[in-house]
C-alpha cells in the first residue's frame, strides 16, 4: 500500500499540496490532455455530468465548456476551496459537495456522464470506486477516469509503488470488468516528451 | 444548497433517502442544515450551503 493510500494521511498531503497544485499540476495534466479527454465523451450541453474528486477544479473548468452545470465531489475542503474561488461557492455553475469516492452519496441513475481525473490513484480501493461510478450513472451513461500510467524506467516504478497507485491497460482492464464494466477503451495521453504518462479509460455503463 | 438536490443525494453508508432540516435558508439556498438518514439515522451537515457528505470516519474533526 503506497504512503498516500490511507485516507488521512492523503487528507493531510492535500491540506499542503492544494497551496501549490494548479501551478505544479500541468506537468502531469495539461489543458491538452484535458481536451483530448472530454472530446472522448458524448456530452450534451444539459447533461448532469459529476466530477469525482474535482479538488481545485481544473478538470471541472474544462467540463464547464461543454454543459451548465458541474457537480463536483472532493474529500479535501482545502482542495475545495481553491475551487469556490475559481467558480463562486454557491451561485456559480458548480454545485460542490464533500464526499468519498468509495461511498458516493447519490443514488443510482444519477448521472449522464461520471469524470474522474487525478484521483483514482488515491483511492485505496479503486475497484469500489468504480463500482460506485457505475452505479450513479445512467445506463448507457459514460464513466472517464484519468489515472497515471505505469512508468516504464524501474526507478519511476519504485517511486510510483511506494508512493501511490500506477496502473497500465492489462490492469485497467481488470479493474473495470471486476467493477462490472463490459464495454470500455483505454487511451494514453500526455504531452509530447511524455507521451504516455495519463491512461485514460472511457466506459459505457451497462444497460 | 438547493433544494433540488434532494432528488440525487443519498447517505453514502447504505444508500437510503435523507430527510433535510433547515436551520437557515437564503432564498432558494440551504445554508446551515442538516441531512439525516431515514435508515440509518446518521446526520451529515450542510455548512456555508455546502452538504459535508463524507462518511462519519472521514470528516475533519474525526481522529481516522
Amino acid at each position: 500500500m503506497g504512503v498516500l493510500e490511507n485516507k488521512s494521511r492523503a487528507r493531510l498531503f492535500y491540506k499542503y499540496l492544494s497551496k501549490v497544485y494548479d501551478q505544479i499540476n500541468p506537468f502531469i495534466w495539461n489543458e491538452e490532455m484535458r481536451t483530448a479527454a472530454i472530446d472522448l465523451l458524448d456530452i450534451e450541453r444539459d447533461d448532469r455530468v459529476l466530477d469525482i474528486g474535482c479538488g481545485t477544479g481544473f478538470a471541472t473548468e474544462g467540463l464547464l465548456d461543454r454543459v451548465d452545470t458541474v457537480y463536483g465531489l472532493d474529500q479535501s475542503p482545502h482542495q475545495l476551496e481553491k475551487a469556490y474561488e475559481k467558480f463562486g461557492k454557491r451561485d456559480g455553475p458548480v454545485n460542490f459537495h464533500l464526499g468519498d469516492a468509495e461511498r458516493l452519496p447519490f443514488r443510482e441513475n444519477s448521472f449522464d456522464v461520471v469524470w474522474s481525473s487525478g484521483s483514482i490513484e488515491y483511492w485505496p480501493n479503486p475497484v469500489d470506486a468504480l463500482e460506485e461510478c457505475r452505479r450513479v450513472a445512467k445506463p448507457g451513461g459514460q464513466v472517464l477516469i484519468v489515472g497515471p500510467n505505469y512508468p516504464n524506467s524501474s526507478v519511476f516504478q519504485r517511486l510510483a509503488d511506494a508512493i501511490m497507485l500506477f496502473y497500465d491497460e492489462r490492469e485497467a482492464d481488470r479493474m473495470f470488468r471486476e467493477a462490472g464494466f463490459v464495454d470500455f477503451e483505454h487511451h494514453t495521453m500526455g504531452p509530447d516528451y511524455n507521451p504516455e504518462i495519463a491512461i485514460t479509460t472511457v466506459a459505457t455503463v451497462p444497460e | 444548497m438547493r433544494e433540488d438536490l434532494m432528488d440525487i443525494i443519498c447517505c453514502p453508508l447504505d444508500k437510503h433517502e435523507l430527510d433535510l432540516e433547515v436551520i437557515r435558508r437564503d432564498d432558494d439556498e440551504i445554508m446551515e442544515g442538516r441531512l439525516v438518514c431515514t435508515e440509518c439515522g446518521e446526520e451529515y451537515p450542510v455548512e456555508d450551503g455546502i452538504p459535508n457528505l463524507l462518511p462519519p470516519d472521514m470528516r475533519e474533526e474525526s481522529p481516522a
